[in-house]
């Protein structure tokens, strides 16, 4: 009986309801938009970046990543990777050691990241044999081969076929030496990487550094970062079996994690404005129309309606409103977000750009019931909290003043 | 009265002050000629000596032996002359540039800057632990801390902290120094201040006669079990030694 009244209240004024409805809904549209967007962005950043060559896990003995040192090893690699093959949402697992060097090329060095690869395996996991510029990525077969980030071989002064001698200290501390042949040239964008990472066969690795078919690391990839997100429990599991650790994609690239909770504290700020102001804007528009109709409740009062059921009716006009705007907000949302999620938003003149940093020149928004829900109802839930404010105000009708007013 | 309290409290905070001018670097002075001391018994103006290295790992102990040169303080030949595996590697050091050379490469390596502090030959020395001596001297504001007494013998220690603007790792130093001038401890202190490693004389012994650390122990404070040590069985000072020996083609082509 009072909901009925309420939903005929709130079209005695059709225009001010229309407008209302339209602010809600255009705000609660863009919300849908906008988290979805962003969640999905930083999804594919996510990915990017770590597709270069972290991989979307990894499996070290405990302590490498602060302090990798060639002599912490995995010595039976096979088996673990055996392993990994049968979990759920990995796609691809590759070992892989790393030795500090100095490349040198006549009397150019430069220290550098030597990483021992296996080509195949690799391919699943990072993208830098995509990346090769010149010449060719390592192969299966390559023995002598080297590959470098083009910082370092621009600073060696080599060209794609030039000898490159490497000085490092082997798994016992022994002088480990070497000479390669640099095949291909890599450009991830990231000049970190570019300046300091070389990749050669890990076979030929393994006999430099006297691994005896130890590795430092397996790295970890699957089709999409949740899949793998998802079997983070079995990939506990696997590497305490083998006294080693798990590292997820946060604890791996930290930064990446600490940038994306930085820019998504100033998204929420901006979200969070956003709700703020449209809630009060409503709230306002509602408490005026409260305000404006003292002499109905006046007499509704005298004709013996209580001031709760007043009350009641009022708070019932915002909910309903409320409601109605966020779902046609929500509708529309979902239809324009899901026309981006199939067609992509391109950055005109920045796709050189991502390109180079290993990201893809469109970007996706990616929608969840989360992403969906949550704008749109921070918006309902402050309404219908505050609705107790008009509620209050109808409590103090006294019947003939209010008529009289 | 007022202004007279505070004229006085001031004459007390100029002089004062005046005591601090006046005694830091008369201090410091002090503690710089001690460190000179300690590195001038430790290297002489010149220095040919043999000496054993163990490394001891979790994954087991390697014994290298090698034969070294030093000239002043800014030349400096290492040679390994075993285990077979490391045989005939050579390291170089000619002021501030530092040289490698491999047998199985055959060639002679300079060392870029940015890899000085990487392990030298898989030990717990860097290669900027070859140079020190100057460094230290020139790079780092000294200041005696304390004095000690060890064995009946007065021992120095002294804080030196990095000159403003230097490109140096640690955050300071705390050298021991024995009155006769040898060098007891050297403590590495990360920029935060939390101590990093230290390096032990274990015994002194009269060597090539001289007091001398003839056994020295560096351990990285978050490795523990591991150290790096190097014991010197043979040592002369003071001796002439031809200008071929530190050029890069005795470095690949040794005549000595």
């Amino acid at each position: 009986m009072i909901a009925a009244l309420a939903w005929r209240n709130i079209w005695r004024q059709p225009i001010r309801t229309t407008l209302s409805l339209i602010g809600m809904a255009f705000t609660a549209m863009l919300l849908v938009f906008m988290v979805s967007f962003q969640f999905g962005a930083y999804d594919t950043m996510k990915s990017s970046m770590l597709r270069i060559s972290e991989g979307f896990g990894q499996i070290q003995p405990e302590g490498y990543k602060d302090d990798p040192d060639i002599s912490d090893t995995i010595d039976d690699p096979d088996s673990i990777l055996a392993k990994l093959s049968k979990v759920r949402g990995v796609s691809a697992a590759a070992q892989r050691s790393m030795g500090f060097v100095l490349l040198a090329n006549g009397e150019r060095s430069f220290a550098a990241a030597v990483t021992g690869i296996n080509p195949e395996r690799e391919q699943g996991v990072s993208k830098i044999s995509e990346m090769v510029k010149a010449g060719r990525p390592l192969q299966a077969g390559d023995d002598a081969a080297i590959v470098l980030g083009d910082g370092l071989a621009r600073n060696l002064r080599l060209e794609i076929g030039d000898q490159v001698t490497m000085l490092g200290s082997g798994l016992d501390g022994s002088v480990a030496a070497d000479v390669l042949t640099l095949v291909g040239i890599f450009k991830s964008g990231v000049p970190e990487v570019d300046r300091q990472i070389a990749r050669m066969p890990i076979d030929r690795f393994s006999d430099a550094f006297l691994m005896e078919g130890a590795v430092n690391v397996i790295a970890i990839s699957g089709d999409k970062l949740p899949d793998v997100e998802a079997a983070e429990g079995d990939l506990r599991k696997i590497a305490r079996d083998h006294g080693l650790v798990y590292l997820n994609w946060g604890e791996l690239a930290p930064s990446i994690k600490q940038a994306i909770a930085l820019d998504m504290s100033t998204a929420f700020l901006m979200f969070g404005t956003l709700v703020v102001v449209v809630v009060f804007v409503i709230l306002n528009t509602l408490y005026m129309s409260v305000l404006e109709r003292t002499r109905e409740f006046g007499v509704l009062l005298a004709v013996g309606m209580k001031p709760r059921q007043i009350g009641s009716m009022v708070w019932m006009e915002m909910i309903f409103l409320s409601f109605l705007g966020n779902a046609i907000g929500i509708a529309l949302g979902m239809g324009l977000t899901y026309y981006f999620e199939l067609n992509g938003i391109a950055f005109e003149g920045l796709d050189e750009i991502y390109a180079q940093w290993g990201l893809p020149s469109r970007f996706y928004p990616d929608m969840t019931p989360m992403r969906v829900i949550g704008g749109p109802g921070a918006v309902v839930i402050s309404i219908a909290l505050l609705g107790i404010i008009p509620y209050r105000r109808t409590l103090s009708l006294e019947p003939v003043k209010a008529m009289n007013s | 009265m007022v202004t007279i309290s505070r004229r006085k409290s001031l004459a007390l905070l100029s002089a004062g002050a005046l005591g601090l001018t006046l005694g830091g670097p008369a201090m410091a002075q002090e503690a710089r000629s001690i460190l000179k001391m300690a590195f001038d018994n430790w290297r002489a103006d010149s220095s040919h000596a043999t000496v054993e290295m163990t490394i001891k790992r979790a994954r087991g102990t390697r014994k290298m032996a090698m034969e070294s040169w030093t000239e002043g303080d800014d030349k400096a030949l290492v040679r390994f002359t075993a285990p077979a595996r490391d045989a005939g590697n050579a390291t170089l050091q000619l002021g501030n540039k530092t040289y490698v050379f491999n047998p199985k490469l055959n060639q002679v390596i300079k060392l870029p800057a940015s890899a000085m502090s990487q392990s030298w030959m898989g030990s717990d020395f860097s290669y900027d632990d070859l140079s020190r001596s100057q460094k230290v001297l020139d790079d780092y504001n000294h200041r005696l801390i304390d004095t000690k007494s060890s064995g009946g013998k007065k021992v120095y220690v002294i804080e030196s902290i990095p000159k403003k603007g230097k490109p140096i790792v640690w955050g300071k130093q705390v050298l021991s120094v024995r009155a006769d001038g040898v060098l007891t401890s050297v403590e590495y202190y990360d920029q935060l201040g939390k101590r990093v490693r230290i390096m032990t004389a274990d015994k002194i012994s009269n060597l090539g006669g001289r007091p001398y650390p003839v056994v020295m122990t560096m351990r990285s404070d978050d490795k523990p079990g591991e150290f790096t040590r190097v014991t010197t069985t043979d040592a002369n000072f003071g001796l002439s030694i031809p200008g071929y020996v530190f050029t890069q083609s005795n470095l690949q082509n040794p005549r000595n």
